[in-house]
């Protein structure tokens, strides 16, 4: 097959995913409601409490980091949910893709939708609460984008194989592994302050990395991004090949036809 | 090419509980498609035809047994046989929101089709499909005989050389059943491929395949041309007697080569062994009656479905 081919085999998800949600009124609370409603009470709260300004830029990161996260891996979710949704999953699986095709598609339309969101949060916490994301400079900007995308696809291949192995009623996962995220992996607050059992599920998340090395640009501390690129690695990897296991045994157990009844 | 569309070998497929309990859809089934073949599954709801096509299609695997499909080993080879092969399943479903041609353009990409050959390949299926007044529909605003089409424009393409299709005429009214049936003929005229068709309709099995397998309860109970199946069961034939008066039917029972024979209000249904060698025998214990009209019919596919059902 040429490359060309190949390309478009990973690009159907994204253009599947860019349809359904450019036809979705509900796409605009995804892309600015949720976004907005998210940033502005965590900004107005550090004006509330009157927080330092490196303890504002703490909070503002977080919340920008937990939207990324939720716009990025809702997408890559949606290439198995739009599917199980419409009971048309039989008609993917049919065709000669593999999980990576339709995951990073997937992705490719995150991250687009992700940069987005992400732009409008840059420009509103600049002009409203004085937080400037791109002190930094563009690189470690693109490092800890790098960070969170890694991250949202894995959690997004987890919702695809929590429908494969149980069925539709796991499409919760899509809203709550970001919920867990939000707990352990210190959004808002250093994981040192978790309980020890807590704290060591942090250690393995990459996420936790890649937001202490973006947060020691403002607020002077220690990371060790190169741990949370190789998690990241590490987790892309094994999401595809648990994702390639789970589809197998969805051929197996025959639940690729019962999602499709 | 020669080499046959479909060869399976001791196919058998449970499926378990999450508790572990299974049940036995599919027992022991071989048998063989040829190239170019319409191939028809036949059986009562549940006697395993979908799960059938399906494991044939690669969508589900088996628990045992093997399987080649046009030619190629099919744990092995399952990619190249899914670019070659095509499904259309019962009642269809694409994601709702997507037009027609928006539709086959994600699933022409799903195929790795490109350029000029994806958009051709759309705008000669929403011909040959008739979807020209709908290709600006989303897939919710479309009728059942809509949709019904475009899962077959969606099966055709990437112009496969073995298509499955999934009871494509469940659900349609009978005027685009028959236009569906006579689509599925054309297409496999003018493209010369295979066909495997599951269907419960018999006279669709009757008017499209050269060779139908009976399944019940997960076997294949029957295996052969629609004509040797009717030949096979002697099945006899149906001579239909509407009559005014009083006939003794236990007498009708008694002459030779009579099978079965039904009284009815004004008629009498009797099936025959050998029509030819009796009828006039049978005719005379009508005498007394005024014989209205006398229909012979040959077995259909339909009696061949009921007698295996039993």
């Amino acid at each position: 097959m040429s490359w060309r081919g190949e390309l478009n085999k990973y690009l159907a998800s994204a253009y599947k995913n860019w349809i359904i949600s450019k036809r979705n009124a509900f796409t605009l609370f995804e892309l600015f409601f949720w976004p907005m409603i998210s940033l502005f009470s965590i900004g107005l709260l550090t004006k509330f409490l009157q927080v330092s300004q490196e303890m504002s830029s703490y909070l503002i990161i977080g919340a920008i980091s937990l939207t990324l996260l939720q716009v990025a891996q809702i997408d890559v979710a949606y290439v198995l949910l739009f599917d199980m949704w419409s009971k048309s999953i039989k008609n993917t699986f049919i065709a000669p893709v593999q999980s990576y095709h339709l995951v990073f598609g997937a992705l490719i339309f995150g991250i687009v939708r992700g940069a987005i969101v992400f732009a409008i949060l840059v420009v509103v916490s600049r002009y409203l609460f004085g937080f400037n994301f791109l002190a930094g400079g563009a690189m470690p900007v693109l490092i800890f984008l790098a960070g969170v995308f890694a991250t949202a696809a894995f959690i997004g291949m987890t919702v695809c194989i929590s429908i494969l192995t149980f069925g539709q009623k796991a499409d919760v996962a899509a809203w709550s592994l970001s919920g867990l995220i939000l707990l352990v992996c210190g959004i808002y607050y250093p994981v040192e302050i978790l309980p020890e059992p807590m704290q060591a599920v942090a250690r393995v998340v990459p996420l936790t990395y890649f937001l202490e090395y973006y947060r020691s640009i403002f607020i002077p501390g220690s990371h060790n991004v190169m741990m949370g690129a190789g998690l990241a690695l590490l987790y892309l990897a094994l999401g595809l090949i648990l994702l390639d296991g789970s589809i197998e045994r969805a051929r197996k157990t025959g639940i690729l036809l019962r999602l499709s009844e | 090419m020669s080499e046959n569309s479909v060869e399976a070998q001791g196919i058998c497929k449970s499926y378990k509980s999450f508790l572990g309990r299974g049940s036995q859809v599919l027992k022991d089934i071989s048998l063989e498609v040829g190239s170019g073949e319409i191939f028809g599954l036949l059986g009562p709801n549940g006697s395993g035809k979908t799960t059938l096509i399906s494991i044939f299609s690669t969508l589900i695997f088996p628990d045992r047994g093997s399987m080649r499909i046009l030619g190629l080993e099919a744990k092995r080879n399952r990619s190249k046989i899914r670019s070659q092969i095509n499904f259309s399943t019962a009642k269809p479903n694409f994601p709702w929101s997507l037009t027609v041609s928006e539709s086959l353009k994600h699933y022409g990409m799903l195929y790795g089709m490109h350029g000029s050959q994806l958009s051709s390949a759309i705008e000669e299926n929403i011909a040959a499909f008739e979807l020209e007044e709908q290709k600006n529909m989303k897939f919710e605003d479309l009728s059942t005989g809509m949709k019904q089409r475009l899962s077959l424009a969606k099966a055709m393409l990437n112009r496969p050389r073995l298509l499955f299709l999934d009871e494509p005429t469940a659900g349609l009214d009978p005027e685009m059943a028959i236009k569906t049936r006579k689509l599925i003929r054309r297409v496999h005229q003018e493209q010369d491929i295979s066909i495997v068709l599951c269907t419960h309709d018999m006279a669709e099995a009757e008017l499209l395949c050269s060779k139908v397998a009976f399944l019940r309860r997960g076997e294949v109970v029957a295996l052969d041309t629609p004509q040797n199946l009717k030949n096979q069961l002697r099945l006899g034939e149906r001579l239909v007697i509407f009559y005014q008066g009083r006939v003794d039917l236990k007498a009708v029972e008694q002459v030779p080569g009579v099978l079965a024979q039904r009284d009815l209000p004004g008629r009498a249904e009797i099936v025959l062994d050998r029509t030819s060698d009796n009828l006039d025998m049978i005719l005379k214990l009508f005498a007394e009656t005024k014989i209205q009209d006398i229909r012979i019919s040959e077995p259909d596919l339909e009696d061949v479905f009921l007698e295996l059902a039993r």
